[in-house]
């Protein structure tokens, strides 16, 4: 086994345990958290470097072979995923060293941080829908302290909203679990896929499958699932929210792409069809409608992120018809879609933290003036915002184009309006947040603000430029990004290749 | 080979650096920038396109997307007037701005402006032509918007980016569908498509895009709306290409969606209102920008007007009129700007006597105004080659539509290009600075090309006429363009429009004083309340959905599974035997037990008896492990459920007693969700422990743990060993929580005892 | 209030506790019990001290600070996973080796008994944090 696979998670995990070692040392812990993030990204990296030169890497855990024990499987989608949430942390980890306060700071930021990658990686590696679980407590552990860290009221309120929710996904999971397990006898994805494949009730599969669909769509936040999070995103501190907005709902999509191509294609014209089909149009109406009459920035931006889910999926849902080329193409766009968007989103909610330090509120009706007064934060934003409306040449273009046509193919015209129609949405949001927040005339300082004194803003600025590079890079190299896109796509749907890679002659 | 991109990639690379060149050189950086665009139409009017040439490298080959770049006759038509009118309108900024700050910005955006619309034309990939559309509804936002502090310039702004934005997704469709339906990405390699099933879906999609883009009927209102923006956007936006980039994507797909009945209907009818509408709302302003904003409706409609006809002859008078409307429409865009920038107002009502201050500016005006008329020679030629076009046959209903629009702008010429200059002033009229060279440059350029052009009719016939018509008019024109038709029924019909233009101008001023104010038109207003339907539409359904309380997302996520869960049933409609007779006595019982015990925990009224009976199901759990053999678990299961119990106990302390918060009926749809989860979730589990599908990976487990794994504990070798991944991942879980919990709990004392302090 | 009953036996039940949880742990491979379980008897130990005496007094009792012992614990299960990786083996690879025991007999002692340890360490930890904080708030007029 390559310890490159195990790495993605090892490194966050020993670094979390560090960093508790080191608890009232918070210039250690800091440093620690920044090369966490530089180690992991480095790791990603190499690891997307060997996937793209070998093919399907597999990592057997304790020497056990599958089905027998855990596995890590790395693909090219499991690679980009992996390589951009390295991005996302790098970038909100150096945001956070300016912006979180000590309080924060000395009760675990940075080892919940560490925890937080190291659930989310395992999500995007793992090969055992167990192990899968286990990640997704992981993360949602470390996702619900982060979130509570400083016992504000209203992020109490949010947090609770969250976990609740979120642990109804967890227990709808689990119970899908013990069910799957019960039948199939197996964890092992690549076992399942075989044996679903083989099942001589394919309708009870089907069944077992809405259990999957509804804990992860509670994850990706589908319609109408998505209740936690707008009610929640906008409570913590930006560092926080503007992880939360790269990497939480992207695992809920990445776990439907997994589930839905590997294992539950047994009846795509009901899962894929009508339900996923479904969800995802609605979703992608209900979080542009709902981010045109958000006052507060965070909120508005919270339901852009609904509504990029629902994109997302829909491409998904479109790739359940026949045709194998038609499929590849929506699988395609929906993975550059969802690599672009974890940027995108962090992108945007680190910027909102910047624009409230400047003007003193999230609250669009009072910020006002940044275009004259903070040109360079103006054009990021702008960036931003185009990227969040599919506006070429931004990244979430050529993807989008890649999903409609897949559509159309399909005969699924009024599905690809409805999400035109979102876009259009879309575009009147950022649109109506531009020119308020930027170019009306300033209003007077509101000072809601308690983190006035006056912060050297680099730290936060280096890593909003960045991720806005990253994107103007995916959007200048979309020809590069979606041959990628296309090879992940053609890996997803080829179950044999996988099953081939990890059970080996062992059925 | 790749100079169409070079043209466009240099632009574009010039319009990010100008605020630097404006920041260095404020008070050159107009006639520093002018340049190269200048350059650029010198290289496209060089290039004489007889059947059209294409440059194509790869981009997206898994979407056949490339970059693929066309100059034929249209392209090159349409480029020429970009970069032409693009170098004048930039030479116009230094003398419009100065070295104003912020001017730098204005530069950038015009250069990026001007690349995309450069980039329209010449795109033969049908998605790369909608990628720099977009990018001009984009930077034609940031322009209107420019002045940005006013309220109706940001409304303008946004108006314009929604119509546009809002076509530009209907064209996108569209485009997608052709392309789908083709198997083509390139424009050029479309052939006729009326034959396809979803030629209509086409047709309509590409249309809208076309129209509201190109400020067709009805989507004509957020022109005037976007006038908001400083002069020399105005020109750019209306003269050049901005609005005419639906026109000429028309142009460029007459060839494969013309032809038809719908075509043929659909331009006429909707080209005719607009010449209409636009005519007689112009008539009714007194603002220059508006006059000519309105006037620039009409012009489009025009355009569509003739598009419709479809052949070469139609094609060449298309050309024709957009050369001479794009001189001397941007010539009085300009001079309008330079009206203000002297006289310090835009009110055409109240100008006058401006020749003495501005001779140079006058006479450029003139010249424009001259060709407005259709009087100077290449307007003139246009407007007699349009009317040749529809007298044969004769085509009464149009030539009345074509001779109201010709009357019209006779009228609006007077009103925009004389009548400032050679009217009446008003004596409030305060006094201004005089025009300097930068500022009259463009008009006079432009005011002269347009009776240069029309006193040598076949020279610019070949350059451009004859390659407009061969590239979408299928062919070549008949009829080269010649000044003189002589004296015919064109002539008469000429010179009766500008007869009757003529009464009309006089008639005017006694019009604009005596009459009422119209109300305000309906399409601005209908924009309006559809926005805010949207919104309260979203507004109510967003309530809804999102409303904040915490039971109504649990009861919805509940409801959906027990939805989904149901359809998936009844999909699949199984016979499942339940047998429930296997069970053992002693099971039975505890079984019941834990139902007891779960009912208690629902009806008590304090919460110790609720976390006690709860404890009893949890034991209940634990005693099941010990009854299947697993006491690893059991004992576990023990020991988590005793703290669990006093953990809750500690917390619930401190708590009042239960208020019932909530009503019967909540209780009721509770009540109902959660028996309708209990019970799913029992049937399934007895079904599906009948159904197994396969060996369960526990029997190897069994078999292999102490030869394998060195334990003969399974539950535990199974937990450090076999699957010690997931225990690593627990135990981590564990950690965070108890990260959690303690700073949880001091962060809430903190604002417990902040809250008392 | 403080029972003079309760103390003595808390005093006396701790060390026999903490033996009888390192009994779980060490014969877990074998038998029910193990570190999950061990860790659980362990904390018990010092929650029944704490009650006796104070958490401050239990704390003391304690030594380490609790975050490190949970840090230590996390650390130790991962690095007891790496001990195969030097040895060219997957990560989490059991690597055992035979020690001899008294009276001749062998020891069998593998990497998954220091992972165990690793999870006793951390479920202590995480139990004692929890708690005492629970109970220094309680404390607190």
């Amino acid at each position: 086994m390559s310890v490159l696979l195990a790495l993605p998670v090892l490194l966050p995990l020993v670094c979390a345990a560090t960093a508790m070692l080191f608890w009232r040392r918070l210039r250690v812990q800091r440093t620690i958290a920044v090369l966490t993030a530089l180690g992991h990204l480095a790791s990603t990296l190499a690891l997307f470097v060997e996937v793209r030169r070998f093919g399907i890497l597999v990592a057997r855990f304790g020497d056990w072979p599958a089905p027998y024990g855990i596995v890590f499987v790395a693909d090219t989608f499991s690679g980009l995923m992996l390589v951009t949430t390295s991005i996302v942390t790098l970038a909100v980890t150096v945001y956070s060293l300016s912006s979180i306060d000590a309080d924060r700071e000395s009760f675990g930021f940075f080892p919940l941080v560490c925890a937080l990658l190291m659930g989310v990686s395992g999500a995007f590696l793992t090969g055992d829908i167990f192990n899968l679980y286990v990640w997704f407590e992981v993360l949602l552990i470390a996702s619900f302290v982060l979130m509570a860290l400083g016992g504000e009221r209203k992020q109490l309120e949010g947090a609770l909203k969250y976990v609740t929710l979120n642990l109804v996904s967890s227990s709808i999971f689990l119970a899908g679990l013990g069910l799957l397990y019960g039948s199939m006898g197996t964890l092992n994805l690549a076992q399942l896929s075989v044996r679903v494949a083989e099942a001589t009730d394919p309708g009870f599969v089907t069944m077992l499958a809405m259990f999957f669909l509804l804990a992860f769509g509670i994850k990706a936040a589908l319609f109408p699932l998505y209740g936690w999070l707008p009610s929640s995103y906008h409570t913590p501190p930006t560092a926080v929210s503007a992880l939360f907005a790269g990497l939480l709902t992207k695992v809920g999509v990445y776990a439907l792409i997994r589930t839905f191509t590997l294992v539950f294609t047994n009846d795509p014209t009901f899962t894929h069809r009508a339900v996923l089909l479904g969800m995802a149009t609605v979703t992608i109406l209900a979080g542009s409608l709902g981010a045109i009459v958000q006052r507060d920035l965070r909120r508005a931006l919270s339901f852009t992120i609904v509504a990029s889910v629902g994109f997302a999926v829909l491409g998904l849902a479109v790739s359940g018809g026949a045709s194998q080329e038609l499929a590849t193409l929506a699988l395609a766009g929906t993975i550059a879609y969802v690599i672009q968007a974890m940027v995108v989103k962090t992108q945007v909610f680190l910027l909102s933290g910047i624009v409230r330090r400047l003007s003193g509120s999230f609250d669009v009706a009072r910020i006002g003036g940044l275009y004259a007064s903070a040109p360079g934060v103006a054009i990021l934003f702008l960036l931003g915002a185009l990227a969040l409306a599919g506006v070429p040449p931004l990244p979430s273009f050529i993807p989008k184009v890649a999903v409609l046509r897949a559509a159309f193919g399909e005969g699924l015209g009024v599905y690809a309006g409805v999400a035109l129609l979102g876009s259009l949405l879309m575009l009147g949001a950022v649109a109506r947040l531009w020119s308020h927040a930027f170019w009306r005339a300033p209003m007077e300082r509101p000072h809601e603000s308690d983190d006035d004194a006056p912060v050297n803003l680099v730290f936060r600025f280096i890593p909003v430029t960045g991720l806005t590079v990253v994107l103007v890079l995916l959007g200048v190299g979309a020809g590069p990004v979606f041959q990628v896109a296309t090879e992940a796509a053609r890996q997803l749907l080829d179950t044999d290749g996988y099953v081939r890679a990890v059970l080996g002659g062992a059925r | 080979m790749v100079t169409p991109a070079l043209a466009i990639l240099s632009l574009f690379t010039l319009g990010l650096l100008a605020p630097f060149l404006f920041a260095l050189l404020p008070r050159h950086a107009g006639k520093l920038l002018c340049l190269p665009p200048a350059f650029w139409c010198g290289w496209f009017w060089s290039k004489t396109p007889a059947s059209g040439q294409t440059w194509t490298s790869p981009w997206i080959p898994e979407l056949g997307i490339t970059f693929s770049f066309r100059l034929d006759g249209l392209a090159s038509l349409f480029a020429i007037l970009i970069t032409g009118i693009g170098a004048m309108v930039l030479l116009y900024t230094e003398g419009y701005c100065g070295a104003k700050p912020g001017s730098g910005r204005l530069y950038g955006l015009l250069l990026l402006f001007l690349a995309s619309m450069l980039g329209v034309v010449l795109a033969d990939d049908a998605i790369l032509l909608f990628l720099f559309w977009e990018a001009t509804s984009v930077t034609s936002f940031l322009l209107i918007g420019f002045e940005h502090e006013r309220a109706n310039a940001r409304r303008g702004a946004v108006q314009a980016l929604m119509v546009t934005g809002g076509g530009g997704l209907a064209l996108l469709a569209g485009l997608l569908v052709i392309v789908q339906q083709t198997g083509q990405g390139r424009i050029s390699a479309w052939g006729p498509l009326a034959g396809d099933p979803l030629y209509l879906a086409m047709f309509a999609l590409v249309a809208i895009g076309c129209f509201t883009k190109s400020a067709q009927f009805p989507f004509h209102f957020w022109l005037p709306n976007a006038m908001t923006a400083p002069t020399p956007v105005s020109a750019y936006l209306h003269s050049a290409t901005m609005v005419k980039a639906g026109v000429y994507l028309l142009a460029r797909l007459s060839g494969s969606l013309g032809g038809t009945e719908v075509w043929t209907w659909t331009l006429t009818l909707v080209g005719g209102a607009t010449m209409l509408t636009g005519t007689l709302l112009a008539l009714r302003q007194t603002d220059l920008k508006r006059l000519l904003a309105y006037s620039t409706v009409a012009a489009l409609g025009t355009m569509v007007f003739v598009l419709a006809r479809g052949g070469a002859e139609a094609a060449s008078a298309f050309a024709a009129f957009v050369l001479a409307h794009a001189l001397y429409k941007g010539a009085l865009f300009l001079v309008a700007g330079a009206i203000d920038h002297t006289a310090d107002s835009r009110d055409a009502f109240r100008l006058g006597g401006l020749w003495q201050r501005a001779p140079v500016l006058a006479t450029a005006s003139t010249l424009a105004g001259l060709g407005m008329m259709g009087v100077a020679p290449l307007a003139f030629l246009a407007k007699e080659t349009l009317v040749d076009g529809l007298l044969s046959p004769p085509d009464v209903p149009s030539l009345i539509v074509f001779g109201v629009m010709a009357a019209g702008a006779v009228a609006i010429a007077g009103i925009v290009a004389f009548r400032p200059f050679f009217g009446k002033a008003d004596p409030a009229i305060a006094d201004g600075h005089k025009p300097d060279a930068p500022l009259l440059t463009g008009p006079a350029v432009l005011a002269v090309l347009g009776i240069v052009g029309g006193l040598t009719p076949t020279f610019v016939f070949e350059r451009i006429g004859g390659p407009v018509a061969a590239a979408i008019g299928g062919g070549t024109d008949p009829h080269p363009w010649a000044l003189w038709h002589g004296f015919g029924a064109p002539l008469a019909f000429s010179v009766g429009t500008l007869a009757l233009g003529l009464a009309v101008y006089r008639a005017w001023p006694a019009w604009i004083a005596r009459a009422a104010p119209w109300p305000s038109f309906g399409f601005d207003r209908a924009y309006d309340a559809g926005l805010r339907g949207t919104v309260s539409v979203a507004r109510a359904f967003t309530r809804t959905i999102q409303n904040g309380r915490l039971r109504a997302y649990l009861q919805t996520t509940i409801a959906t599974f027990l939805v989904l869960v149901t359809l998936a049933a009844v999909r699949w409609n199984p016979s499942p035997q339940i047998r429930l007779d296997t069970a053992l006595p002693h099971e039975a019982l505890l079984a019941l037990a834990m139902l007891l015990a779960v009912l208690a925990a629902v009806r008590s009224v304090s919460r110790l008896a609720a976390v006690v009976t709860l404890g009893v199901v949890g034991f209940g759990v634990a005693l099941t492990y010990a009854l299947f053999g697993a006491p690893d678990l059991a004992m576990t299961q023990i020991a988590v459920e005793t703290l669990t119990v006093i953990l809750f106990v500690l917390t619930f302390y401190h708590l009042p007693r239960f208020a019932r918060g909530s009503g019967t009926r909540t209780r009721a749809v509770d009540a109902l969700l959660a028996t309708g989860v209990g019970a799913t979730m029992a049937a399934i589990t007895l079904v599906a422990s009948q159904r197994l599908l396969g060996t369960p990976i526990s029997a190897h487990f069994a078999e292999n743990s102490l030869a394998e794994a060195h334990g003969r504990n399974v539950v535990n070798v199974i937990l450090v060993d076999y699957r010690g991944l997931d225990t690593l991942g627990e135990i981590t879980v564990l950690s965070i929580a108890g990260l959690g919990v303690v700073a949880l709990w001091t962060f809430g004392r903190r604002a417990a005892k902040g809250g008392s302090a | 209030m403080r029972s003079i009953i309760l103390s003595t036996v808390a005093r006396a039940m701790l060390p026999i506790l903490i033996m009888f949880s390192l009994f779980l742990l060490w014969r877990g491979h074998n038998e029910p019990g193990g570190g999950f379980t061990g860790g659980l008897v362990a904390a018990a130990g010092v929650i029944l001290f704490s009650l006796a005496y104070s958490p401050r007094a239990a704390r003391r009792v304690v030594r380490v600070d609790l975050k490190t012992l949970t840090g230590f614990g996390l650390l130790m299960a991962a690095g007891s996973g790496t001990v195969a990786v030097f040895a060219g083996k997957p990560f989490l690879t059991g690597v055992w080796w035979k020690l001899a025991g008294p009276q001749g007999s062998t020891i069998e002692l593998g990497t998954p008994f220091f992972f165990d340890l690793g999870v006793y360490l951390v479920v202590i930890g995480v139990t004692l944090s929890i708690l005492f904080s629970k109970a220094e708030e309680e404390e607190r007029p």
